[in-house]
């Protein structure tokens, strides 16, 4: 018999998207659909959770495709965290930028579906479906603004470079097929090691397409290009959507394809990463410094942190995977928690200058963004650190000292930019009237995304503990 | 012995302050500010009384597991070394929140909070035992300052604060890899199982460790050449910015190379003797000829130190007795002394709005209470007989000349030029015929200010007339400490 459980969490947001946009036209109000989206979300985390303590049978499901496994688990809650906190962050820009509600969150609860199966799938075709099924959302939420030249400017390139790492991604599946015959992880691995094909020419090009592909997800240089021109031409919570659903997402599959399909290839796969990551680090970093748009900047930052988030995975080891987990779930907390308040400052927020004095006018705002912008840089006691801390004993671990040290390197880089907003924030003049009080919704979403930070920060060991790796 | 956690206290009452701070209205805020850092003085003194002299131990020990994952505890406990600076920085904050209590008029919430955080990062630094919390305390000190500095200084802030910033977080950032390294190496982070562990290490390791360290610490202390923040920090600051730099962050880094660099990486530390000397002496000598040469105050005091805290890691590397008592007393003496004479630069300038030397003279004449305190810590500055410096920069060029002589000489000559510029920036500042812009102005101080200063003139009597007062408690820790940094085996144990 087929095992729908642990594909129960996927079925019940798809579920409730299918459902909202058949009523679609009858839902007047952003406030109706989001009511729906959370207790949609919170649903799908309790089938997740009530099957997972109940459950003794096998945990895969569709005849081993699925993997309702702890990892799955972990992500899921962390996708769920994700949606819920877009979807308060995105109620205000709904009304203003006149964005039909029902298909905008039908689209991110869609979107969601996709990051959750891409998490738990333990097959290659599966992960694509998921992934893809997370890209195509993602194309239209960021071209969803039709009236502005810039965010349809954004989908475009987006959907044009997405499908270029997608037919890289399938190009990979096929050379794996081709050496192995199979496409399930397990068999995989096990063909791998049978038939000890590890240094199979055609397999280590199927590997390095498939990190090519996924890399394109978590926007790691050089596939890297389309994401500052789609995070700043999509509305802020739609970018704050895809800097911290969609790399996470990508982390996702990125550490249950190289820990469980490829684990024989460690060498092939870590060398891989090391390049991916270095990159990453000094062009986000480098690059970031010159921007003058908070998105950009934001956009520069998450490519960073990509590479951050891979140090964890380089020694191969749990330890690692789960150093690469505890990084996605943080930095989706700091990232979303930033992009907040450059939603809750509204347009002012888009541009560094419109930061300007705003400890003196919003005091509690301008607190949050420094919290935020702490952590980002890594400086303790914030989540941000503890985070950061894991992911450099991993790649130390390994053997890579000169990486570390390039990773703090950027760190004090990354300092100059992310601290130049706090010198707007706290020692420049303020310019031009208070921004307008912030909606609850968004404050809520931004005292989550702060008590995560400062509770990742002193017990460091309360969202490890929770990772499980695959 | 006793029966609450002493250490935790001291360390955090000033963060709950901050926190009350912030809930309650501007006018409060000094006297909750006051309250608190009087609170944690209070809170701090016994240390000092049931403090044993005779052991070397860690007293007051607390524990608590905290990160399993990378073996790191939540621990707590002092030894000679560290007791005077706690002490010295709970003092040191009382005075930073009299000093500015009608400095500082512009958000003045958020100015106590961030001198309270400042106070907890400080003793938190010097209270903790592994080398985790002491990051953690490390890089909590940077945000208060940065702000401190960016928000309340003068003219140049902006750039005096980012300066600071990327300075000392390039430092760290390093030691964070070092930190890092060593865990990987070791599988913990207690001073004290590393103090036994890793002299195990090639000197190849060592030396790597050791150039991470004292890349953190040489900025902070700061060495010649990684100093060029201090003087735009210390100028910029508001007082109580300038004096808490002086006074405990700067002796941070002095307190690194002797909480981490010796112990832990003896071989290290003893291979690079003779350069870490030869930068010293580098700073005594270019600092004090640098410090001639300056025509603002606060600059001045600013160049000073960084000449003064030469004799500080000069005094440490030689090694022996002499010379690391005499550091470590200097240390205490250098925030005491430089810490009260930003104080009264502080005073002045509130009154005058200048920093300019040529716009002072004949102070004496209008203002004789504060020239007299002013000659005071002048003469403490340079190591007057019967007052603090004294001492320790006898103890420093003692232990020098009886390894390297070479050394001493270069160092004597820098005791000169220091006297040299301090007793003629006092010449140019009080004595002579009084300026006459200055003549309208009501420059005397109040009595807040006296009581400001007064607890300082009475510690640097207290240590210049009885110094046994303070070595008496360093001594068991400093025998500990040479055992150690000789790689004796038996001084891991």
């Amino acid at each position: 018999m087929t095992n729908l459980i642990p594909l129960l969490p996927e079925m019940v947001l798809a579920g409730a998207a299918l459902a909202l946009i058949l009523i679609a036209r009858h839902v007047k109000r952003a406030r109706f659909a989001a009511a729906w989206v959370v207790i949609a979300t919170a649903a799908a985390i309790a089938c997740s959770w009530a099957f997972s303590v109940n459950l003794t049978g096998p945990r895969t499901g569709f005849g081993g495709t699925i993997a309702g496994d702890g990892y799955a688990q972990f992500f899921n809650v962390l996708f769920a965290a994700n949606l819920v906190l877009v979807t308060l962050l995105s109620e205000r820009h709904l009304d203003s930028e006149h964005v039909p509600a029902a298909e905008y969150y039908a689209l991110l609860l869609l979107a969601s579906t996709g990051m959750m199966l891409a998490a738990s799938a333990a097959d290659l075709l599966i992960l694509y479906l998921g992934l893809e099924l997370m890209t195509l959302c993602s194309y239209i939420l960021v071209g969803i603004t039709r009236d502005r030249p810039a965010s349809n400017e954004a989908a475009i390139k987006y959907f044009l470079l997405g499908s270029f790492a997608s037919a890289l991604f399938l190009y990979g599946i096929g050379f794996v097929y081709g050496v192995t015959g199979a496409t399930d992880f397990a068999t995989i691995a096990s063909v791998v090691s049978e038939r000890s094909l590890g240094q199979h020419p055609l397999l280590l090009v199927g590997v390095a397409l498939v990190a090519g592909g996924l890399a394109f997800k978590i926007a790691a240089v050089p596939f890297h290009a389309w994401a500052p021109d789609a995070y700043q031409g999509a509305t802020a919570p739609v970018a704050a959507f895809l800097a911290a659903g969609s790399k996470a997402a990508g982390l996702a599959a990125f550490v249950r394809v190289c820990m469980v399909a490829f684990a024989l290839e460690q060498h092939i796969w870590s060398e891989i990463l090391v390049g991916l990551a270095a990159l990453s680090l000094v062009v986000g970093s480098l690059v970031a410094v010159s921007q003058s748009n908070m998105k950009r900047l934001l956009a520069y930052s998450s490519i960073a942190h990509a590479g951050y988030a891979l140090l964890g995975l380089i020694p191969g080891t749990p330890d690692g995977a789960s150093a690469t987990m505890t990084y996605a779930f943080v930095y989706s907390f700091m990232t979303l928690g930033a992009f907040g308040v450059v939603i809750a400052l509204g347009q002012r927020g888009e541009d560094l200058v419109g930061y300007r004095g705003l400890a003196a006018t919003a005091p509690g705002t301008a607190a949050l963004m420094f919290l935020f912008l702490l952590s980002l840089t890594g400086i303790p006691p914030t989540a941000g650190f503890a985070a950061k801390f894991a992911v450099i004993l991993s790649a130390v671990r390994a053997g890579y000292v000169v990486l570390a040290v390039l990773a703090v390197l950027c760190s004090v880089v990354s300092a100059f930019f992310y601290l130049r907003v706090a010198v707007l924030m706290y020692m420049a003049e303020p310019e031009g009237s208070a921004p307008e009080r912030v909606p609850a919704a968004v404050s809520a979403a931004l005292a989550v995304a702060a008590v995560v930070t400062i509770i990742g920060g002193i017990f460091p060991n309360t969202f490890a503990a929770w990772t499980v790796p695959p | 012995m006793t029966t609450y956690p002493i250490l935790t206290a001291t360390t955090f009452l000033p963060l709950l302050g901050a926190v009350a701070i912030l809930l309650f209205r501007d006018r409060l805020a000094r006297w909750i500010a006051l309250a608190t850092t009087l609170a944690t003085l209070a809170v701090s003194v016994p240390l000092y009384l049931r403090f044993d002299k005779t052991s070397s131990a860690l007293q007051f020990v607390e524990g608590v597991p905290w990160i399993p994952s990378w073996n790191v505890a939540y621990g707590m406990g002092v030894d000679g070394i560290s007791l005077p600076f706690i002490l010295l920085s709970a003092l040191v904050s009382v005075l930073c929140v009299s000093a500015s209590w009608t400095a500082i008029q512009l958000r003045v919430r958020d100015f106590y909070a961030a001198l309270l955080v400042s106070e907890t990062a400080m003793i938190g630094l010097f209270a903790c035992t592994n080398f985790f919390l002491f990051y953690v305390f490390w890089e909590l000190m940077i945000v208060p300052m940065f702000l401190i500095i960016g928000v309340w200084g003068s003219a140049g802030r902006v750039y005096a604060s980012v300066k600071f910033l990327l300075f000392t977080l390039a430092g760290s950032l390093l030691m964070l890899v070092g930190l890092i390294a060593l865990l990987h190496a070791s599988g913990t982070l207690e001073f004290q199982a590393l103090a036994q562990t890793t002299p195990r290490l090639s000197l190849e390791r060592q030396a790597w460790l050791f150039v991470a360290f004292s890349a953190a610490f040489a900025v902070k202390v700061p060495m010649f050449p990684v100093h060029t923040w201090l003087p735009d920090a210390h100028t910029e600051a508001p007082t109580a910015g300038s004096v808490i730099l002086a006074g405990i962050l700067l002796k941070m880094g002095g307190y690194g190379l002797l909480r981490i660099a010796l112990p832990i990486l003896p071989d290290a530390t003893r291979f690079f003797v003779k350069p870490m000397l030869g930068l010293s002496v580098v700073a005594i000598v270019y600092g004090a000829y640098v410090t001639l040469a300056q025509t603002d105050v606060k600059r001045l005091i600013a160049y000073s130190s960084i000449s003064h805290m030469g004799f500080v890691t000069l005094g440490i590397f030689t090694l022996n007795r002499s010379g690391l008592e005499g550091a470590v007393l200097q240390m205490l003496n250098h925030g005491i002394v430089t810490g009260a004479l930003f104080l009264c630069v502080g005073m002045i300038y509130e009154r005058t709005h200048t920093r300019e030397i040529a716009e002072y003279g004949g102070l004496f004449k209008v203002a004789p209470i504060y020239s007299t305190l002013l000659a005071f810590f002048c003469l403490a500055a340079v190591g007057f007989p019967g007052l603090n410096s004294f001492v320790g920069e006898f103890l420093i060029i003692s232990g020098v000349f009886t390894t390297w002589p070479w050394f001493g000489v270069l160092a004597v000559w820098g005791v000169a030029l220091g006297t040299a510029y301090i007793l003629w920036l006092y010449s140019r500042v009080a004595l002579g015929d009084l300026r006459p812009g200055l003549r309208a102005l009501r420059l005397d101080l109040n009595a807040r200010e006296v009581a400001t200063l007064v607890p300082l003139v009475v510690l640097a009597l207290v240590i210049g007339l009885y110094p046994e007062s303070v070595l008496g408690v360093l001594r068991a820790s400093v025998t500990q400490l040479i055992l150690a940094a000789s790689g004796d085996v038996a001084g891991r144990l």
